[in-house]
Formats: C-alpha cells, sequence, structure tokens
C-alpha cells in the first residue's frame, strides 16, 4: 500500500537494532581514547586495555581482536 | 505528459528546475514486490518496484478515468487500477483493459515512465519536459562512487521550499551561528571573507580566511542532477580519517515542502572505517541529526516571502549567484 506519512524524521537510520550496554560503553570509551591517547591503531589497544573495559571473550584487547570486533560491529 | 514546456518560470522555479535528475525517496522506501506513491516537483508519481529489485516511476494517473495508480494492485510486472481494472507495465503501457478486452487503449503508451537510477541508497530520477524526455547525462558525486570514501545516507522531509534548503547549504556562515552548538561546528572566527572561485562543474564558495576548522567552504557541483560537497572537521573523539564531507541534494516536493538527502562521508579504510561506522551508528549520527534539526527549525520558521523583503551582504554571494543560475534555468524551461 502506498505510504503518505509526512514528514519522515527519523534520527537514526543507521542502526540495525538499538546499542546494547556493552556497545554503548565501547563507543563512549572509543570516544574517551580517541580524545586523550591518540588515534593509532596500538594508542586504541592500550586505551581500552588501561580503562579495564574488555573484549567480548573477556581478555585484554589484541589487534586482531578489535579489528575482528569493529568489522562485526561497523561493516 | 505531467511536466509541461508551459508552465510559468515562476512555477517552474517554485517546484523544481526540469530537464535533469532529481533525488526522490531512499531506495528502501520501496521494497521489493512494492508500491510507494511520492510527490516530487509538484505531481504525483508511482514508485513500483519488482520482486527482482527493478524500479520503476510512474505517473500516478490511470490513463483511462485519472486514478491514481498508486492505489491500484502491484501484479508483478504491472500496476492494475483499483477502479476499472486497466492494466500499466512499468514504460507505460496500457496492456490489458479488462471490462473491455481489445479495446483501442490496449498497446498504447499513454503514463509517462521517468528513467531512474539507484545511487547511495537513494532512487534518482530524470525528470523532463515535453521537448526533453530523453535523460540528460548524469555524473554521480565523487563521494558516492569512490572507493575508499564511505558514506551514510540521511534523508529527512521538511515544511520548506527546495530553494531555501539548497540555499542554506551554499551559506557557510551559519554554522559559525545557528551550529555554534554542536559537536562538530564550535570552532573558528565568527567573521570572515568570502569569495567565489569557478568551476568547470560549478563553483565554490569558500572563505578567504579560515580552512578546516568550521563550515568553511562549499561546491555547487551541477552534473545532471544539483548537489553540494563540503567538508566539516571532527573533534579528535571522531577517531582517526580526519574531517567528514557532506553530499547534499534537494528534491522539490512542491511550493512548500523537499526532501533532503545528506550524505555524511569520510575518507576511511579498513579497521579506520569500521570503528567510524561503529560510532556513527552509536553516538554520532544522533548528533549529526540534532544539527539537522537546527536547519530544519529555522528554515521552517523562514516567512513564505523571506526572499523577497531581505538586505544581504558579502556573505551572501554565494545565495545571489545559485539563484542566479536557478532563475536562468527557470527562464529557458519556460517557452
Amino acid at each position: 500500500m502506498p505510504d503518505a506519512t509526512w514528514p519522515y524524521l527519523d534520527a537514526h537510520q543507521s542502526r540495525t537494532h538499538e546499542p546494547t550496554p556493552y556497545e554503548d560503553k565501547l563507543a563512549a570509551t572509543l570516544e574517551e581514547v580517541f580524545t586523550e591517547d591518540g588515534h593509532e591503531l596500538t594508542d586504541v589497544i592500550r586505551g581500552l586495555n588501561a580503562r579495564q573495559v574488555h573484549a567480548p571473550d573477556g581478555a585484554p584487547w589484541t589487534e586482531e581482536s578489535f579489528r575482528a570486533e569493529m568489522h562485526r560491529l561497523g561493516a | 505528459m505531467t511536466l509541461s514546456c508551459h508552465d510559468t518560470a515562476e512555477h517552474i522555479y517554485a517546484t523544481g528546475l526540469r530537464n535533469q535528475w532529481h533525488p526522490v525517496v531512499p531506495s528502501s522506501f520501496v521494497a521489493p514486490g512494492a508500491l510507494r506513491k511520492v510527490t516530487a516537483l509538484g505531481e504525483q508519481w508511482l514508485l513500483f518496484r519488482r520482486a527482482d529489485g527493478t524500479l520503476a516511476m510512474l505517473d500516478d494517473r490511470c490513463p483511462h478515468r485519472g486514478a491514481p495508480l498508486s492505489l491500484g494492485k502491484h501484479l508483478g510486472d504491472r500496476v492494475a487500477c483499483w477502479y476499472h481494472g486497466v492494466e500499466v507495465t512499468t514504460d507505460g503501457t496500457v496492456c490489458a483493459v479488462p471490462g473491455l478486452p481489445g479495446c483501442n487503449l490496449e498497446g498504447k503508451k499513454l503514463v509517462t515512465s521517468l528513467p531512474v537510477q539507484e545511487a547511495g541508497g537513494a532512487i534518482l530520477a530524470y525528470f523532463g519536459d515535453e521537448e526533453h524526455p530523453e535523460p540528460a547525462e548524469l555524473t554521480l558525486p565523487g563521494p558516492l562512487t569512490d572507493p575508499g570514501t564511505d558514506a551514510f545516507l540521511c534523508y529527512a522531509e521538511w515544511n520548506v521550499p527546495w530553494r531555501y534548503a539548497v540555499e542554506n547549504l551554499l551559506d557557510p556562515m551559519h554554522g559559525a551561528f545557528l551550529h555554534h552548538e554542536s559537536h562538530s561546528m564550535y570552532d573558528g572566527d565568527t567573521t570572515a571573507k568570502f569569495r567565489i572561485r569557478e568551476t568547470d562543474r560549478g563553483y565554490f564558495f569558500e572563505k578567504t580566511d579560515q580552512r578546516g576548522v568550521n563550515f568553511d567552504w562549499v561546491e555547487l557541483c551541477r552534473t545532471g542532477v544539483d548537489w553540494v560537497d563540503l567538508e566539516i572537521p571532527y573533534p579528535p573523539s571522531g577517531g582517526p580519517g580526519g574531517p567528514f564531507g557532506i553530499v547534499g541534494m534537494v528534491c522539490p516536493v512542491d511550493e512548500r515542502r523537499c526532501g533532503v538527502f545528506f550524505w555524511r562521508y569520510r575518507r576511511v579504510q579498513d579497521w579506520q572505517r569500521d570503528t567510524w561506522r561503529f560510532l556513527y551508528r552509536t553516538l554520532i549520527e544522533q548528533r549529526h541529526w540534532e544539527v539537522l534539526e537546527q536547519d530544519r527549525v529555522m528554515l521552517e520558521a523562514l516567512p513564505a516571502d523571506a526572499d523577497q523583503r531581505e538586505n544581504l551582504y558579502q556573505h551572501d554571494l554565494g545565495v545571489v549567484r545559485l539563484r542566479r543560475l536557478f532563475r536562468a534555468d527557470a527562464e529557458a524551461q519556460h517557452h
């Protein structure tokens, strides 16, 4: 059926789901790391681990686990 | 035909320029096997997508008695008008008149069918007038086609004349004021000198004394579709990849309404791309939305005669040039 809704005003057009608490925390911490520690991958891994924000398996982040998780969440 | 050469230049200026491409709605608004009614350039249209994804755009008017085809039934490769069952194919040909088989309407192409293309998650259509039915050459914006550039489309519907929405983009100085309380446009001088720099596809309108701090430049591009390119720095929290860009397009819906298309793009690859996309979905999109809402609130509050009673200054050269181009086109398209 035709959709006659006007206006379309949707703040979230890129999400496939509401962020989980884990995703919210990871995103906020990443912003903090980018602001305080730098933009290199090594800065990011060190910054996340220093803040005790762990990879999904509970282990400290490695470059491999960070790349894989970002690919899962951002691809 | 729907778009006439005999419309006044004033009507064309108010409802959108002809003989070029315009964005219509996001591709996702028309699912496979679905119909959707849309308004564009002051006229009613039907978007029709076959199950295999092929898209068509038809005048939303049954050639029999004028009933909206968008109220009709999707029959796979054709639409059947609800009123008397007249069947129209995606190229606008009447293929069956069930009430009177053999009727002389059958086999005739009586419904306008616009050329369509999809790019960057949006539907673009070519709106030719009676004298220019063949689509103009279309060059898509580089940031939407370059590998190595990643973009998210944000689409919104505003109760704003289309040209006010475009003028807003050719007015970078509003960034330092209207968007001062924002995540990306809080910085830089609140005074500036501007210049116009011509290009082979349009023109730049740019500050002469500041770059890379706020919304400091914009390029109008006329490449078969009118669009703008601009760049705004992210704060360090945005991570690697430098500034984000915006490709902006506006769909003239009717004299008072428009659809705005903003592709937020960034030149990022690999983990930087994935991280930006994750942050964008989780945190940044909401902040961008709040900035866009500031534009909507201001533009919707402008009086209808806003452009009739102005006192412009040097910062408005980009807008003045834009109006001159659009006015000239509207005059040329009126016969």
